[in-house]
């Protein structure tokens, strides 16, 4: 498979393109962006988990043309970005990858046996993972240690590519573990979040790290409106503040809240979020719940090309 | 128990205006509602109305023209749209949602506004205080 994308690599004229390589000393891969004449550093593996859909937004305005290696989930965030006119579709040359899930690298560190900066390689063979350190290898069940978003991708193969590595594969949008939540009384809900939102530390990595959370000034934390010491009072008194700083279960709601139906729509549900998440926050719920209202109460498909907070439903 | 405290959004061009109309006729309505005026209804943000029940509302709603009759053609769409997505979201984390409404009053109906006013207070003092939401000095 690495063989195969470094080959469509090879074939495109690009100034750049964003892919995977390894890091050092542990197993897991990170996003780089490599030059043209470093095709044989770019890697592939269930440990490629991030999206590229940010950083790929953040560099096009510099290049001419950039090709991404994009799994369904960041394909679907880059048609998002692309809906939005945040991307120019005919600057980028998507190299998609049909997916068979990536790894949870939290789950994956519990479960592995060896020493991180040991183990050699990390490989997918039917439905066991296979990790080799040191000539000894250790099997396990790739659904024990898959991310959790993965289970109920509706696409793993992307919608939209130049090009396709690997065969095209069928998903399914299921929400069984929303509507076991719904089942709850109204008091067990609010208990389950509370105890959640308790946890959460607001480091707002969620929305930094969130490719469709791109705002240069935040509602929740207006940067722009920073105090000086030259801020006159009645300056500082008309600052909008929607939410406190304060980080008790209930301000932590609502700042989830709004951050959340800012997505409405819009979420490619690749699970970033969650994996930013340094408290581990099942944050792709809420998310996930928004989709289910915007699938079934406004009927809104993800391939439209309108963005969905700008549809007019005249319903 | 104390009294309920409600926030009311009310659009400029209908609902405010029918509430005047309620206090022009002399119609009463609960002294509990407290109207903030809005130019659409389609600008009150979703973060505004979790903002009042932070600062201590026990109830808010959102007031707007009849849909089709939006001074700026089609603001109360969007806050249709918005509604409901805070809605379902607010029934998802448990909070009691029925605290949270949505009301289209034209100018003429400064009657129905009263009436939904009283109707609304008297269901936010049977549910007693809001304390989900509300900001805990600790």
């Amino acid at each position: 498979m690495i063989g195969k994308i470094r080959e469509a690599c090879r074939q495109v004229e690009v100034d750049a393109i964003i892919g995977y390589r390894k890091k050092e000393g542990e197993p897991r891969e990170i996003l780089h962006v490599f030059k043209p004449d470093e095709i044989d550093k770019i890697t592939f593996s269930p440990l490629s988990s991030n999206n590229p859909a940010r950083l790929l937004m953040e560099i096009l305005p510099t290049m001419n043309k950039v090709a991404v290696i994009a799994k369904g989930c960041d394909v679907r965030a880059i048609r998002e970005l692309v809906k939005e006119n945040k991307i120019d579709r005919n600057k980028i040359y998507i190299i998609g990858v049909s997916c068979d899930g990536v790894v949870d690298y939290r789950k994956f560190r519990r479960a592995v046996q060896f020493r991180l900066n040991e183990i050699e390689s990390v490989e997918l063979d039917g439905e066991d993972l296979i990790v080799k350190a040191n000539g000894k290898e250790q099997r396990f069940k790739f659904a024990d240690v898959m991310s959790e978003v993965c289970k109920h991708c509706p696409n793993p193969t992307p919608k939209d590519y130049d090009v396709l590595i690997g065969e095209p594969k069928e998903g399914k949008e299921d929400f069984s573990d929303i509507e076991e939540i719904e089942k709850m009384s109204a008091e067990e809900r609010w208990n389950y979040w509370m105890d959640i939102f308790s946890k959460c530390i607001r480091c707002h990595a969620c929305r930094q790290v969130c490719p469709v959370c791109y705002c240069e000034e935040c509602l929740v934390d207006p940067v722009n409106l920073a105090i000086s010491p030259m801020t006159p009072a009645e300056e500082k008194a008309s600052y909008p503040r929607v939410l406190g700083k304060t980080v008790n279960s209930s301000d932590n709601l609502i700042y989830h809240l709004v951050r959340v139906l800012h997505h409405a729509g819009r979420c490619a549900r690749c699970g970033e979020c969650e994996r930013a998440c340094p408290m581990e926050l099942p944050l792709t719920k809420l998310e996930r719940k928004l989709w289910k209202v915007v699938q079934e109460e406004f009927g809104y498909s993800p391939d439209e090309d309108i963005p969905f907070l700008s549809k007019l439903d005249m319903g | 128990m104390s009294e309920p405290k409600i926030v009311v959004f009310a659009c400029n061009w209908c609902s405010y205006a029918g509430a005047d109309l309620a206090g022009t006729s002399r119609l009463k309505y609960p002294e509990n509602v407290r109207i903030i005026r809005v130019m659409c209804s389609g600008m009150v943000n979703p973060a505004w109305v979790l903002r009042a029940f932070r600062q201590g509302a026990d109830g808010v709603v959102i007031a707007g023209c009849h849909p089709g009759d939006c001074h700026y053609t089609v603001g109360n769409y969007y806050a249709k749209k918005r509604y409901t997505l805070l809605k379902e979201l607010m029934k998802f984390v448990g909070f009691d949602q029925e605290r949270f409404k949505l009301i289209w009053a034209s100018a003429s109906e400064g009657k129905l506004f009263a009436e939904e006013m009283t109707k609304f207070t008297e269901k936010i003092r049977e549910m007693g205080k809001q304390e989900k939401l509300r900001r805990k000095i600790e």
